[in-house]
């Protein structure tokens, strides 16, 4: 693929910062039928030129969303903080599974650190969201796509809205 | 054993929002929160239409759509497989989710976003459990089917309806758990409820009304169906706002002949039940806690059996005949008079009664008092029966719904409350005496002003 032919990003530098943060992610797929699916994700990395976006299930609970994936690529991931409902959501046709890297179980847990420290606003005990987020690091598979369309989907007249810029380059 | 929707409904209160994933047409999946799914039965559930959104859309285009929810306590996640029915913008259904949405708005920060546009209705497809660690479920403080079994024994004990209403809110108080309760009854021709008995206030408030349509009482009552809040929220609070809508009415000067209503001045949780027979409404049994997520599915149903049990032994109270004396009763003599004779205004207009400058009550139980001190008065009268009240022409009990017992339930509590020198008692099945500590001197007035 040319670098000519590189769809521009659709992410600002902002948008990066609160999708890595620490927030909520989950995931939806759809098979042959078009019948979704969806599942938890546990963390997410983005690359450097904010093109490529790849997020982390495991398995077996998105054996099925893996599924889906392998056949059509076609993929929805939303990213919410839950002490501000700030929401995006993120649209990709090409979604695949990728190899993990070695410092990837460091992410997981910096990720369930920071969603327990926001989920603890609403008085969440951080055994409970370990629980909730309980996995075996060496299931877990990094799913990359290429976020072709975003949106703000925070609750009120905005959401629906393609996402604007942050002012972040 | 088989997972059923049925055995987690937890997942359905509200505590944490759900995740819906849907489908366009063309094939583009989409994944958003959903505020409320609610439990409708085994194969139905109900989620939130608030927003014209994406997933709105696809769903309209593409009906099936797969939710996720975490269970309270346990974090277990479940996926259920669903398939879009229809979409119910009032009624039952609709007011249950609209008050349970609003306690969750209140709770989030969100009231004034979430609104409810409708219920949208989902069968069933399947219902799976994702793998993963789960935390040991909390034990339950209370058995709920042995609570409702001591309850329903209480009431098979109770001989008349004062009994029964008493014994009801007892036995929530003394096996269920629950310390702030209230049994309204249903003025069907006033499109009224008002309170006859009520436990864990500083104040009764016996006499309060409430309007058809008013609050969590007044939906319940209207649509005749269970509504519960989880969380707290102003959309549903009493008190204040009855008040000012009577002032903005023009109805200032009849304040003095509203009783407040006693409701916990910050409800965490709410539980409203229709007491029905048929499409007939007899009442409101209604429930509070100042702790939030205090009522779920089974505490509902705890309440709605025990309402269906109420009802029938109200009905079959009203249906059993008066007993028909023969008049003997001895020719009651006046009661000698001590100090100055008490004074009692009466308002026709409205059928309220004041003694002294205390109001004491109003409409149907206002109209039993003033024959009552009117016959006292005239002939020293002090014994009646429930029978001659009936076939009084001056009352005009409204026949299809005569709850003639529970307003002299309703009269002779505001009396107690209100009164030292006037009381009502009891004397046998359908009899009763009004007991006056000196003479009286009713004075009837005409016209609305007071």
């Amino acid at each position: 693929m040319s670098q000519s032919s590189q769809p521009a990003p659709v992410l600002d530098a902002g948008h990066v910062a609160f999708m890595t943060s620490g927030v909520s992610i989950n995931v939806a797929a759809r098979d042959a039928h078009n019948i979704p699916t969806l599942t938890r994700a546990l963390g997410c990395r983005v690359s450097a030129d904010r093109c490529t976006v790849t997020i982390f299930v495991a398995v077996p609970d998105a054996a099925r969303l893996l599924d889906n994936l392998r056949i059509n690529g076609a993929i929805a991931v939303v990213f919410s903080q839950p002490s501000t409902h700030h929401t995006i959501q993120l649209k990709g046709a090409d979604a695949r599974v990728v190899a993990r890297e070695p410092d990837d179980p460091a992410l997981f847990e910096n990720f369930i650190v920071a969603l327990a420290a926001d989920l603890a606003h609403y008085g969440w005990m951080d055994s409970y969201v370990r629980t909730m987020l309980s996995h075996d690091d060496e299931n877990i598979v990094g799913v990359a796509f290429t976020p072709y369309a975003a949106f703000n989907q925070t609750p009120g007249p905005a959401a629906g809205a393609p996402l604007a810029s942050t002012g972040t380059p | 054993m088989t997972l059923t929707i049925d055995s987690i409904r937890d997942c359905f209160d509200g505590a944490i929002p759900g995740l819906i994933a849907t489908c366009s047409a063309d094939g583009v999946p989409n994944v958003s929160y959903v505020s409320e799914v609610h439990y409708m039965d085994s194969e139905h559930l109900a989620l939130t239409f608030q927003f014209f959104s994406k997933t709105r859309e696809n769903v309209l285009a593409n009906p099936f759509v797969t939710v996720m929810l975490l269970q309270p306590h346990t974090a277990a996640k479940f996926r259920i497989a669903l398939r879009y029915l229809r979409t119910e913008t009032e009624g039952p259904l609709f007011e249950r989710m609209k008050a349970k949405l609003a306690g969750i708005a209140s709770h989030s920060g969100m009231s004034g976003v979430f609104v409810l546009r409708g219920a949208d209705v989902y069968r069933v497809l399947s219902l799976e459990r994702v793998p993963g660690r789960t935390l040991p479920p909390p034990p339950s403080a209370i058995n709920m089917l042995s609570a409702l079994r001591a309850c329903t024994q209480g009431l098979a004990n109770a001989a008349d309806l004062d009994q029964l209403i008493d014994q009801t809110l007892t036995s929530l108080e003394r096996h269920c758990d629950v310390h702030h309760s209230m049994l309204l009854m249903f003025d069907e021709p006033g499109k009224r409820l008002y309170t006859v008995a009520s436990r864990g206030y500083e104040v009764s408030g016996v006499g309060s009304e409430i309007a058809m349509g008013d609050g969590i009482v007044g939906v319940c009552a209207r649509e005749r169906t269970p509504i519960r809040l989880t969380h707290t929220t102003s959309d549903y609070v009493y008190g204040r706002a009855i008040r000012e809508s009577a002032a903005q009415a023009g109805f200032a000067d009849r304040l003095e002949t509203e009783i407040p209503f006693p409701g916990l001045a910050a409800p965490g949780s709410q539980l409203a039940v229709p007491l029905t027979l048929g499409s007939r409404l007899l009442g409101v049994l209604f429930a509070e806690s100042p702790e939030e997520m205090r009522f779920g599915y089974d505490d509902e149903d705890l309440l709605a059996a025990l309402a269906a049990q109420l009802s029938m032994a109200i009905h079959i109270l009203q249906s059993s005949p008066d007993v028909h004396e023969e008049r003997a009763a001895p020719l009651p003599r006046r009661a000698p008079a001590g100090g100055p004779a008490i004074p009692i205004r009466y308002y026709p207009a409205d059928h309220s009664i004041f003694i002294g400058e205390n109001y004491l009550i109003k409409g149907v139980a206002g109209a039993i008092f003033w024959k009552l001190v009117r016959d006292y008065e005239r002939e020293g009268r002090t014994e009646f029966s429930n029978r001659e009240l009936r076939l009084d022409p001056s009352i005009r009990l409204p026949d299809i719904a005569d709850n003639l017992e529970a307003r002299l339930i309703l009269l002779t509590r505001r009396l107690a409350e209100r009164s030292s020198d006037l009381g009502i008692e009891k004397t046998g099945r359908g009899r009763f005496r009004l007991r006056v500590a000196g003479a009286v001197k009713p004075v009837e007035i005409a016209g609305n002003v007071r």
